[in-house]
């Protein structure tokens, strides 16, 4: 059994209607639009030390070949990343519409 | 694709040396032999006019410019290391790559005839071993994204903590390395309250997950455990709980499992209070803290008790493994988790970590962390281990601590503190760790 990704859902169909209520929908709401403040990446200085990826909460960092990005559909803007960056390669700006 | 280790710099903190040059010297040193700053390939730049330092060193860029300026591949990125290496073979002495760099990080040296560059030492760098003010760090947490960033993270992207969430940080790190075949119990508080065991018919977590009583978690783990062994499955069973579930009124139950020695993974996630509900106070409430149940006002102050140490009363069962642990400090977490982890094979795996709560403790969302690391730093939440059988060992020196007020001030929910309370809570720390040390044999 592999130790790095998730079983595959179960047949449900086999369960009976009155056991219990049993979820078997991922919940699919997306907190990007909770954000006040965007965190915003230089690429120029971005070593890729991984700081932000693993301070980050809502683990919505992702990696490029050469820099972290931030995936906005899930950053709810708390702003740990700018903070804890060590070369200050993160800014806050803010989300306007 | 991989994240590297990087050396950083904490200007404010070198600052307060006052131009040690300890570590131009290290640097001079070992790259030449000798103790002119000349041959230095770290330079600190004094600030003008009594602004903070400056560093100028390789950063060992993730886009660099110096490699693209390079005309004849003299210089190229290695993607094991992440450090830009130099080839002096094929450099041609055209200077092109000092022009192309921000930060000051290759420079000619007039007497080799050539350029220089950090090269890290080979994941060793002496400049930071030459630092005495900690000014210069060297950070090595990249070690845990290479390990960990291609193993699925088993809750779903959207979860609703609040911003700068630490409990949605530890949630995350923790399942994701203990991996899918886990079955996880998350009695009531923030962990469910945020979607983990999920709303209307949708689910937040992507292993078979269940919500107990506050009281009963760690029996009702207990119980599925004995089936699935039983059943000859080998199945992680895993609770995330806060303090009050664990501490307070699922406190007979978390006793009678680690007293059974049940193959449990317990991991508490201790934000001091009933954070989930409206900021009640609970056993593991500091002294001090404000709450709503514990207001401040012309009688009252916060709250009038000492918090009860829950870690060290679970480390008194005598259980498989008992630690303390700190996110701030993610390596030494990983470590934990990784031994809790064989513990709970064995019997009952116990791991208590501070989680600081921007919307209950009124903190900034983004000094989530920084928050954490003061708590450390000032001895608020020693790290420590212990197995069965052995002696407690710390995991962080809790020599020569920061004030108490350094961790204090970061907090709004201690802002009324007068002396005599923060009198008395840097007593308790110092108490705590006189304790602590007993039982570690140090005293």
């Amino acid at each position: 059994m592999s130790k790095m990704k998730a079983h595959p859902r179960p047949d449900m169909s086999q369960v009976p209607d009155n056991l219990c209520p049993v979820a078997t929908i991922e919940n699919p709401m997306l907190p990007g639009d909770w954000r006040a403040e965007r965190p915003i990446v230089d690429r120029a200085k971005c070593v890729k030390c991984g700081i932000c990826w693993i301070f980050c909460p809502v683990q919505c960092i992702v990696e490029k070949r050469a820099w972290f990005d931030v995936n906005y559909d899930t950053c709810k803007g708390c702003g740990i990343c700018a903070v804890e960056c060590p070369h200050r390669a993160i800014k806050m700006i803010e989300e306007v519409k | 694709m991989t994240a590297y280790n990087t050396i950083t710099f904490d200007p404010s903190r070198c600052k307060s040396c006052n131009d040690c040059d300890a570590c131009m010297t290290a640097c001079s040193q070992i790259k030449s032999g000798t103790d002119d700053l000349l041959y230095s390939r770290i330079k600190i730049i004094a600030g003008m006019n009594g602004s903070l330092p400056e560093l100028a060193l390789c950063r060992q860029c993730g886009d660099p410019e110096c490699t693209k300026s390079c005309p004849s591949t003299a210089l190229t990125k290695n993607e094991q290391t992440g450090v830009i290496d130099w080839d002096k073979s094929l450099c041609i002495d055209c200077l092109l790559c000092t022009v192309g760099c921000t930060y000051g990080g290759i420079t000619y040296n007039m007497t080799l005839n050539h350029v220089a560059k950090c090269d890290m030492c080979d994941g060793d760098p002496a400049c930071v071993k030459a630092c005495p003010s900690g000014a210069l760090s060297y950070v090595t947490s990249a070690g845990i994204f290479n390990d960990q960033h291609d193993r699925e993270d088993l809750f779903v992207p959207g979860l609703s903590a609040c911003q700068g969430c630490n409990s949605e940080m530890i949630m995350r790190h923790s399942l994701r390395k203990v991996g899918p075949d886990t079955v996880l119990a998350t009695p009531p508080g923030c962990i469910p309250g945020m979607g983990s065991v999920g709303f209307n018919g949708t689910t937040g977590t992507k292993v078979p997950v269940f919500h107990p009583l506050l009281t009963n978690t760690a029996s009702m783990l207990a119980g599925l455990k004995k089936q699935y062994n039983r059943m000859g499955r080998n199945v992680t069973a895993m609770a995330l709980a806060g303090d009050g579930g664990a501490g307070d009124v699922g406190f007979q139950s978390l006793s009678g499992a680690a007293e059974r020695n049940d193959q449990i993974l317990f991991i508490v996630v201790d934000n001091e209070g009933y954070m989930n509900t409206g900021m009640q106070a609970s056993g593991s409430t500091s002294y001090g803290s404000w709450t709503t149940t514990t207001p401040v006002g012309s009688e009252m102050k916060g709250k009038r008790t000492n918090q009860k140490n829950l870690a060290m009363i679970m480390m008194n069962h005598n259980c498989e493994y008992v630690a303390t642990a700190s996110t701030a400090f993610v390596e030494d977490y990983y470590e934990k988790l990784d031994k809790a982890l064989a513990a709970s094979e064995r019997g009952f795996a116990y791991l208590h970590i501070y989680s600081p709560c921007p919307t209950g403790w009124r903190f900034p969302s983004s000094q989530t962390i920084e928050v954490c690391r003061k708590g450390v730093e000032t001895n608020f939440a020693p790290l420590w281990e212990y197995e069965r059988g052995g002696e407690l060992r710390f995991t962080h020196s809790i020599d020569d601590p920061l004030p108490v007020e350094a961790y204090l001030n970061l907090s709004g929910k201690y802002r009324h503190v007068s002396e005599e309370q923060l009198q008395h809570i840097q007593e308790q720390v110092n108490e705590r760790v006189k304790t602590l040390k007993r039982f570690a044999g140090l005293n």
